[in-house]
């Protein structure tokens, strides 16, 4: 039986599929570490913008609103080119020379290409913005009256913070950040437009060389769901098994 | 500096070969955005509302697609109208239009969840009144249901109309000549200048989405 005519001819040769696997570890770790410095991040800029020194305020929520909405591929794009600008010329060159370090036991590390870093620097900052607004909300669920008793009880900010306000923001903070993670892994297929061999780049790669469209881009699909529906499940059992605070 | 760059570039930057009939730029970006706004709304409501009432193995299905769409990058989805699309159907779809496909089919099915949201919000109570005055489930959702559960989920449109504007800018990646392809092509060629190119172009999409966003809380004020 010879296979419908969008299928093309065959399938994909063993070698495309490591491509494809290859581009999927890529993606996933550009996503981790994506997630670990937007956290960080993320925490800063929500504490700063619930300070009452408007020196901390406006440019943490002058930051957050310009990366809100301006789009990721611009903001990409801004980074990759521009930081040549930025940075002097001593900096660039270095950055644009592969560099390694040897390790015990033979192995080695390489510092990540310029174009990683500008990927890594762009999404973090962009998903920081997103993540502060995710956990500034989940704060406010916390009823101010309880604010207020705590301090009737005589418990300091911190305590009040500790005690009171954190445990049952995390709760309600949860959901919204595994969300925030699983765009995060999405959002990582933009750093494909300047050379980022994640997973969409992959898939292109492959598409353009085999001419299986269907295929490569099932692949890369199917890859993408398995990461974020991964997350999304690790995400919510950790959140089951977890005790109640 | 800034003003010369964007002196000698504001026509292409706004309209792209518009003279020679192939608008790009600004005016591209704001057309995709608009059909597709207008698509994905129209399917959203749809999607939410046959997620509410159409019959159970509609609704499974509609889940399962649903969550799909919301799963894999935009990037991906443009990838796959934009390479089999014209394969399936046998003819030559311009680039434009299968990026309008792509953006219109996932956020339609964000607003579809949000469209269900919205209605499941309104209590069980309006749809038993409707119901004891003799209304028929679907009366009761056009003329009952749906009136409060809209101004409700107008907030939620506003939102996802804005991520729509700014995924426009993916059209790029299939070489459609919209306002982000329009400045990379300057970009490259006046080599010396990224990051003014890309500030103005961030200025002009934080404008146009801080423009929706207003406007649409304007109208929310209003319909209150």
């Amino acid at each position: 039986m010879t296979p419908p005519s969008w299928l093309g001819q065959g399938w994909l040769a063993p070698h495309y599929l490591g491509w494809l696997l290859h581009g999927a570890a890529m993606t996933a770790a550009l996503a981790l570490c994506v997630s670990l410095a937007a956290t960080l991040l993320g925490i800063l800029l929500c504490a700063a913008q619930d300070s009452p020194l408007r020196a901390l305020y406006w440019p943490a929520h002058l930051f957050c609103s310009l990366h809100r909405n301006t789009p990721l591929l611009v903001q990409v794009l801004l980074w990759y080119f521009g930081a040549g600008g930025l940075l002097p010329d001593v900096t660039m060159q270095w950055l644009n020379t592969p560099h390694q370090w040897a390790l015990p036991l033979g192995f080695s590390l390489d510092w990540p290409s310029f174009e990683w870093l500008a990927a890594w620097l762009a999404l973090s900052l962009y998903s920081a913005s997103f993540i502060s607004a995710e956990l500034a909300a989940g704060l406010n669920t916390v009823a101010r009256g309880q604010k207020l008793a705590a301090r009737a009880l005589g418990m300091s900010e911190w305590q009040i913070f500790r005690f009171i306000v954190l445990p049952q923001a995390l709760r309600v903070i949860r959901q919204p950040l595994l969300g925030q993670y699983t765009a995060v892994i999405k959002n990582t297929s933009l750093t494909m437009v300047i050379g980022v061999a994640e997973l969409s780049y992959t898939s292109r790669q492959v598409e353009s060389e085999t001419l299986l469209a269907f295929q490569a881009f099932a692949v890369a699909t199917l890859l993408y769901l398995l990461l974020v529906i991964g997350t999304q499940l690790a995400g919510s059992r950790q959140a089951n098994g977890a005790p109640d605070a | 500096m800034m003003l010369t760059l964007l002196q000698d570039n504001l026509d292409y930057l706004l309209w792209g070969n518009l003279a020679q009939g192939q608008p790009g730029g600004l005016l591209l970006t704001v057309g995709i955005s608009l059909a597709a706004g207008v698509l994905a709304t129209l399917g959203g409501l749809a999607g939410g509302i046959a997620l509410t009432m159409g019959s159970p193995r509609l609704k499974r299905s509609l889940t399962v697609l649903v969550q799909v769409l919301r799963a894999i990058p935009v990037l991906m989805l443009i990838f796959w109208c934009y390479f089999l699309l014209p394969i399936l159907f046998g003819i030559d779809i311009p680039g434009v239009l299968t990026v309008i496909a792509a953006l219109a089919l996932i956020n339609a099915a964000y607003l579809s969840q949000s469209v269900q949201a919205g209605i499941a919000a309104i209590g069980k109570g309006q749809w038993m009144a409707g119901a004891a005055l003799g209304m028929t489930r679907w009366q009761t959702l056009r003329h009952i249901i749906l009136p409060p559960a809209l101004r409700h989920m107008l907030p939620s449109f506003i939102n996802q109309w804005i991520t729509l504007l700014k995924d426009s800018s993916l059209a790029y990646v299939v070489g459609v000549a919209e306002f982000t392809f329009v400045a990379t092509q300057i970009n490259n060629r006046e080599q010396v200048y990224p990051l003014q190119v890309f500030g103005i172009v961030a200025i002009a999409y934080l404008l146009l989405c801080s423009g929706l966003e207003w406007s649409g809380r304007r109208l929310a004020g209003n319909s209150r």
